[in-house]
């Protein structure tokens, strides 16, 4: 079953130009979806689409695979459903306290005070961010603002979490930490949707790959799949992952006997030359 | 980002010996004095007044003195000045000093009277100084609610807080980067590279609304913003003290009222 499901979905801007064509994109429940593709390439105008902030020109999108209707009512119930973590948590974060910020989607839902605080602490402790409650966003690190910015959308409590580009801008660690939380969540069976560039990172999550330029999707599949098919990555601005790219040159440079599919991860790449060195 | 702002108010007011004390009491101190500050008729009490946040701002709140001295410069600066011209403009009566020019003269009265309003500038000012350096802003704002301060009123200032430090962090940016390209080096680039500051902070300002909307859409924004505040009330304890203290103040004043310098 998908989650959010896209069905031909093309979008223009308001001066005609085209920002999506006919995309189809498929977020299967319980899984990890990573979006690759270049700046500018339509990603964040895809997301806005998942919870009806932008309206499709041409296509139709469909959640728990009911289309979306846009009315104020449905609306809201979809923002609940579908939470997106903004790329820039200075544009997400706008209350003058974690705590109000964090809580200010749980309001919006209704719920009550208790209710409430309930779930702020909760999605707090979740992310590690408890005990900053009353720090104000601009005295936090940008790893930490990350954090907050995604407590913001899981005190909500949504089905499936849509993050445009969670690790950018962070110190590794950072980045980590916030994979980590990820990773975890989806664990526990939360549906997410990654936009990112950073193509070392994706093998190691994502279950299911798009790729996306110039506002079309241009290749699917799980990993090995799409990093399969070098030329399309390249194509795209992208690039392979190191460790795939280092086994590229060992075979082409060097005549080693590394064969595609080249292992994407150190897991794999590990066992590979293992494999090798036994021989 | 973080460093940017280490000397600004808004860190003191979050770190200071007494952000934990209860923030309808600070509130309600810090006006108070400053009322009983204001109707005071002798400079003594405003004075003694300025002493009490001095040794209450340095000692209790622990904030650093050289700070805190330097902040305030500003009303000093402005009420010595109202002193002088009060001096010399205002009153009438046995003149003191004269000055020997255009018949200018310092008269008991007008000394007197700018005294009195140096003093209350002074304490006044120190009043505020005490809540700002010591009540985080977000809690202030709860106190204000509390006050029934219309909620657009409130809503926006909630969002022009958190702004403008979104805002002074991207002008600090386009300034050290303006620097590095030499912006500044002369008058003539001076102003053309301020000027283009304003102008792109103020473009820049527009698309960070538009963002910051679509994501407060994003989680369900109505249009109204509902706060979640926890402020416990003064212990009864307290607000005996405080009203007593006060009343004292008063008392003083009436004592005092007519203290004259010379």
């Amino acid at each position: 079953m998908n989650v959010i499901e896209t069905k031909d979905v093309s979008y223009q801007y308001p001066d005609g130009t085209s920002a999506l064509e006919n995309v189809n994109f498929r977020a299967p429940k319980g899984k990890i979806v990573a979006l690759l593709g270049p700046n500018g390439a339509g990603k964040s105008t895809l997301f806005l689409h998942f919870n009806g902030i932008l309206q499709p020109s041409a296509g139709k999108i469909l959640v728990d695979d009911q289309p979306l209707s846009y009315d104020k009512k449905a609306l809201m119930r979809i923002r609940q459903k579908v939470g997106i973590v903004f790329q820039n948590p200075d544009d997400q974060l706008f209350a003058p306290t974690v705590l109000e910020d964090v809580a200010f989607g749980p309001f919006n839902m209704g719920l009550n005070q208790d209710e409430v605080e309930k779930r702020v602490k909760e999605a707090l402790t979740r992310v590690g961010m408890e005990g900053y409650e009353k720090k104000p966003p601009h005295h936090l690190s940008g790893g930490q603002k990350k954090r907050v910015a995604i407590a913001g959308i899981l005190a909500m409590r949504p089905e499936i979490m849509v993050l445009d580009e969670p690790t950018s801008g962070l110190d590794p660690k950072g980045a980590s930490q916030i994979l980590r939380i990820l990773y975890q969540l989806n664990q526990e069976g939360m549906s997410i949707v990654i936009s990112t560039h950073d193509v070392d990172l994706v093998p190691l999550y994502a279950s299911q790959v798009y790729i996306i330029s110039d506002g079309r999707i241009i290749k699917e599949g799980n990993p090995p799949e799409v990093f399969g098919d070098v030329k399309t990555i390249r194509g795209a601005n992208l690039r392979l992952p190191r460790i795939a790219h280092l086994m590229e040159i060992l075979q082409k440079e060097d005549d080693l006997p590394f064969e595609k599919p080249y292992p994407l991860t150190i897991g794999e790449a590990r066992k590979k030359i293992l494999e090798q060195l036994e021989d | 980002m973080v460093l940017m702002f280490e000397n600004t108010l808004d860190t003191y007011a979050h770190s200071n010996g007494l952000k934990d004390t209860n923030t309808y009491f600070k509130a309600l101190f810090a006006i108070s004095t400053m009322l009983v500050s204001l109707i005071s008729t002798s400079p003594l009490l405003p004075l003694f007044i300025t002493f009490l946040m001095l040794f209450l701002v340095i000692f209790k709140a622990e904030i650093p003195w050289r700070f805190y001295l330097k902040f305030l410069l500003i009303p000093f600066i402005f009420g010595f000045l109202t002193f002088i011209f009060m001096a010399i403009f205002f009153g009438i009566g046995v003149s003191i000093l004269k000055l020997g020019i255009f018949n200018l003269s310092v008269t008991t009265d007008g000394f007197n009277l700018g005294f009195l309003v140096f003093a209350r500038i002074m304490g006044g000012f120190s009043c505020l100084a005490f809540l700002a350096l010591t009540t985080p802003m977000p809690e202030l704002f709860s106190v204000l609610e509390r006050l029934k301060i219309p909620n657009i009123v409130l809503e926006l200032s909630m969002l022009i807080y958190r702004y403008i430090f979104v805002f002074l962090y991207e002008a600090f940016n386009m300034y050290h980067s303006q620097e590095t390209r030499l912006g500044y080096v002369n008058l003539k680039n001076t102003y053309k590279s301020m000027g283009m500051l304003a102008s792109n902070l103020f473009i820049r300002t527009w698309v960070k609304g538009e963002q910051a909307y679509i994501s407060m859409e994003s989680r369900g924004y109505d249009g109204s913003l509902k706060t979640l505040n926890v402020q416990e009330n003064i212990k009864a304890k307290n607000l005996i003290l405080l009203i007593s203290f006060e009343v004292l103040l008063l008392f003083g004043t009436y004592l005092t009222g007519n203290f004259k310098l010379i």
